[in-house]
């Protein structure tokens, strides 16, 4: 075995040999949050509200580094894979509990991995599709793959393979699987995670509670088990006024997804501190690329020289300005969030007035024809980044005109292929390329997020770099991919945008990661 | 006896309504663009997996065996599971119901006690500065947006003076007062106004009735004359008035209670909406139907106390 992995978390071992602390404890840090949680479980968590709070009841097997960019060791204490990348080895940490204090051993690590890889059940099985067999022996886990999979390790450290207590899901209610899920998020208490918290408090909509779970095995710097707080309890607040007005008004600690427009206010309140947290998230416009459009009519973004002078006649550090007060950048890695690893960073479409207009004429484009962004009805950010384009490419000769839907709406327009351009965004949910590459490029997953555009290369090198273990050849694949989709230009490249997360002064410890996970179990509070 | 009689028959004739309602909403929900699995499973979800959902919904049946399943279930009290809470829409509404109703009750309370004196006031000074005062200020609560008014009361009254918390519900009858009192006020700054220039004009128009003048000429006390034959003849136009005023406030509900962050019914509707979840929706749009549809009773019941000539057929 060479891979052998990092060691313990970071955190675990400074714990270990740093002296203890005077630390802050105790407390309930109020959270406000756009839009609530509906069930938290590892493999039924579909929903961004949902993904990003399953870290806080369930442990994976692995972590992600807070960086994002390095895997250590979570429930597992040491990992490593075999030469020929056909198993993975995990040893796990001694005396694991549950919430509830009763133990975690390997029959629960092998009945939280067997949902997860079940196709039947959640709709992220496919990530462990390589899995082929787990056994576990004492504090050892082994998993056998079908073939090398490069992506297993963080697989591994993705909420869906999270583990769950198999005692309780045995005693739970429901004929089904996804019933006794269901029941036992209704039910709420401690028992079924193994994570920091547990949940202690639920009413759809409108709030939710976690409680810090007494048995947890992860220390902090005073030597004494996480978390700090006590708990966190959550207010669901829709609307970006109103929950920015709960944080000035002392109601709440922290607030989420603060609008741009109103980060320099907050960045100037001496009570709060404003976080704009690196993020995986990326903003682009998928680019109808079909021969024509579903109406039968003929397309005129199906020539790539008008996607690319589109893209050329875009500002994004303009549109930057204008629509993220200058709290973000320019989309360089064509595929992905220049956060995420294997992502090159070339210079992706710079504005360039001048060689859109040659672009656009060497293509024919008629002047005047008329070219429809479907944006989302009520958001402003939309309606701002529609203005600007309108004016942007006009100096091509485009009429831009808007068409305003609601999410569900544009979803499926998307998958119908029943537009010319529309707004979009993506958060990485893995810590590998991989997932971002499949939805945005590779045909069979989703059209090329439904651009309709395909590429015989691109899908070969995609399907090439899934079980490919040299990291420098995965590597070089991965800039092909991305060489090969930045001159097809099947997507506006606009600009990455981190979260903004406004925080009273009164908490420090509190992270959302770069795949939005909330990281409550380091948060303190002094009042 | 005849009382009764009016109610039973009334009582029936909701039902071709409520009937209507259904046929309604059950063909629009699924008029509207946009897919309940996509809303499920997330834009990321692979075309196998929507149509496993939607299979499981029961979304590929046809679309008179949809509407009857619907149909039986409601009869049978059974108005589906959400697709977005995985939960009974009963259960879910039955959850959410007193929040809103008692910010309805609330806002018309308040509604009634801004707009009835003042109009009184405005009234007996027809012409003179205090009614064109009352008129003016009530003419800007007309014509500013709800949220807007919303908005600034919670930056001013919440954020800023701290007097009332920014958003949320509250817990029990007189935590609720406290936290419903500024949705409340936003929703009751409208609606007062609209009551007031009612109630002024009618209260106008009975003054200067000659059975007024001639109580006034026999000399009876002002406070009776009020009582008596004033109002209770002003009030017959205005409680037609407040029965279409709650009925709008019903929908009015799904921006107070978005901007307030109240966990009620229209807030709900909102994120049924945007979820496609067909079973809320139709069990919603049922919800307001009923609660509609008893206002419009006891408005009728009320205006015939109020009127004896009006009598119940």
């Amino acid at each position: 075995m060479t891979r052998t992995g990092m060691i313990a978390a970071l955190a675990f071992t400074t714990a270990l040999g740093a002296p203890a602390l005077a630390q802050e404890r105790g407390g309930t840090l109020n959270f406000a949050r756009y839009d609530g949680s509906r069930l938290i479980d590892p493999i039924y968590a579909d929903r961004n509200p949902d993904i990003w709070m399953v870290g806080s009841l369930f442990d994976t097997l692995l972590r992600t580094s807070e960086d994002g960019n390095t895997i250590v060791g979570g429930l597992a204490e040491s990992f490593a894979g075999a030469d020929d990348g056909l198993t993975v080895t995990l040893n796990m940490q001694a005396d694991l509990k549950f919430s509830d204090g009763s133990s975690l051993d390997g029959e629960d690590i092998l009945f939280s991995l067997d949902r997860a890889r079940n196709p039947d059940l959640g709709p992220w099985a496919g990530m462990l599709g390589n899995v082929e067999n787990v056994t576990a022996e004492g504090n050892t886990v082994t998993l056998s793959l079908s073939q090398p999979d490069p992506t297993i390790l963080a697989m591994l450290t993705t909420f869906n393979t999270a583990i769950v207590n198999k005692a309780v899901f045995d005693s739970a209610a429901g004929a089904t699987d996804a019933e006794r899920s269901a029941n036992i998020f209704a039910a709420g208490g401690a028992g079924v995670g193994s994570g920091p918290f547990f949940l202690c408090g639920f009413e759809q909509g409108a709030s939710m509670d976690f409680c810090a779970n007494q048995h947890y095995w992860e220390t902090g710097d005073d030597g004494k088990a996480l978390p700090y707080v006590d708990g966190v309890h959550f207010k669901i607040i829709p609307d970006d006024a109103t929950r920015v007005l709960k944080l000035q008004a002392g109601e709440v600690d922290a607030v989420e997804f603060v609008p741009f427009s109103r980060v320099a206010e907050l960045d100037a309140d001496p009570k709060i501190n404003m976080n704009l947290f690196p993020s995986t998230r990326i903003i682009y416009s998928p680019i109808n690329a079909r021969e024509t459009r579903a109406d039968g009519s003929d397309n005129p973004l199906k020539d790539v020289r008008v996607r690319q002078a589109i893209n050329y006649a875009t500002n994004k550090e303009a549109l930057i300005g204008l629509v993220l007060q200058g709290a973000g950048k320019p989309m360089t890695a064509p595929l992905m969030s220049s956060a995420t690893r294997l992502a090159t960073n070339m210079d992706l479409y710079p504005y360039d007035l001048d060689k859109a207009k040659a672009l656009i004429a060497e293509a024919g484009f008629e002047p005047g024809t008329t070219i429809t962004l479907t944006t989302l009805a009520g958001s402003s950010d939309d309606a701002t980044i529609f203005a600007a384009l309108q004016q942007m490419w006009a100096g091509i000769g485009i009429n831009l005109v808007v068409e305003q839907v609601d999410g569900a709406t544009r979803g499926a327009k998307n998958r119908s292929g029943e537009f010319d351009i529309h707004t979009y965004g993506w958060v990485d949910d893995v810590n590998d390329p991989s997932q971002v590459t499949g939805w945005l490029g590779y045909t069979p997953v989703r059209h090329a997020v439904g651009t309709g555009w395909e590429s015989a290369k691109f899908n070969e090198l995609f399907e090439a770099s899934g079980s490919e273990m040299d990291q420098e050849k995965r590597a070089a694949q991965y800039a092909e991919m991305q060489a090969i989709y930045a001159e097809a230009a099947p997507l506006l490249f606009m600009y990455e945008t981190p979260f903004a997360v406004a925080i009273s002064k009164a908490i420090e410890g509190y992270v959302q990661t770069p795949l939005g996970a909330n990281i409550f179990s380091r948060a303190t509070i002094s009042r | 006896m005849a009382g009764l009689q009016y109610v039973l028959k009334r009582l029936l004739m909701m039902i071709p309504t409520f009937l209507l309602v259904m046929i309604i909403i059950f063909l629009l929900v699924r008029l509207l663009p946009g897919d309940p699995a996509i809303a499920i499973a997330g834009d990321k979800a692979s075309d196998a997996d929507l149509a496993a959902i939607r299979d499981r919904l029961g979304l590929n049946e046809p679309l008179l065996t949809q509407f009857w399943l619907f149909l039986t279930n409601t009869l049978q009290g059974d108005l589906g599971q959400s697709i977005m809470m995985r939960t009974s829409v009963l259960e879910v509404i039955l959850q959410r119901l007193p929040t809103t109703l008692f910010l309805a009750i609330f806002a018309v309370s308040l509604s009634l006690l801004i707009a009835g004196p003042l109009a009184f006031v405005a009234a007996l000074n027809r012409g003179r500065w205090p009614d064109t005062l009352i008129r003016s200020v009530f003419q800007v609560g007309l014509s500013m947006p709800v949220f807007y008014i919303g908005l600034l009361l919670l930056t001013f009254l919440a954020a800023q003076l701290r007097l009332f918390p920014v958003g949320g519900r509250g817990e029990g009858f007189f935590g609720q007062l406290h936290y419903l009192f500024l949705p409340s006020m936003t929703v009751a700054l409208y609606t007062s106004a609209i009551i007031m220039r009612n109630l002024r004009a009618a209260l106008i128009e009975v003054l200067d009735a000659e059975y007024v003048q001639f109580a006034r000429a026999k000399g009876l006390p002002v406070r009776l004359i009020l009582g008596r034959h004033v109002l209770r003849n002003a009030m017959i136009s205005t409680v037609t008035l407040l029965g279409l005023s709650i009925g709008n406030l019903m929908s009015g509900t799904l921006v107070t209670e978005t901007v307030f962050a109240v966990p009620g019914l229209g807030r709900l509707m909102l994120e049924a909406i945007f979820a496609r979840d067909y079973p809320l929706i139709q069990g919603l749009t049922l919800t307001f139907a009923v609660l509609v549809s008893v206002v419009f009773l006891l408005t009728d019941l009320f205006q015939s106390m109020l009127d004896p000539r009006m009598r119940l057929t």
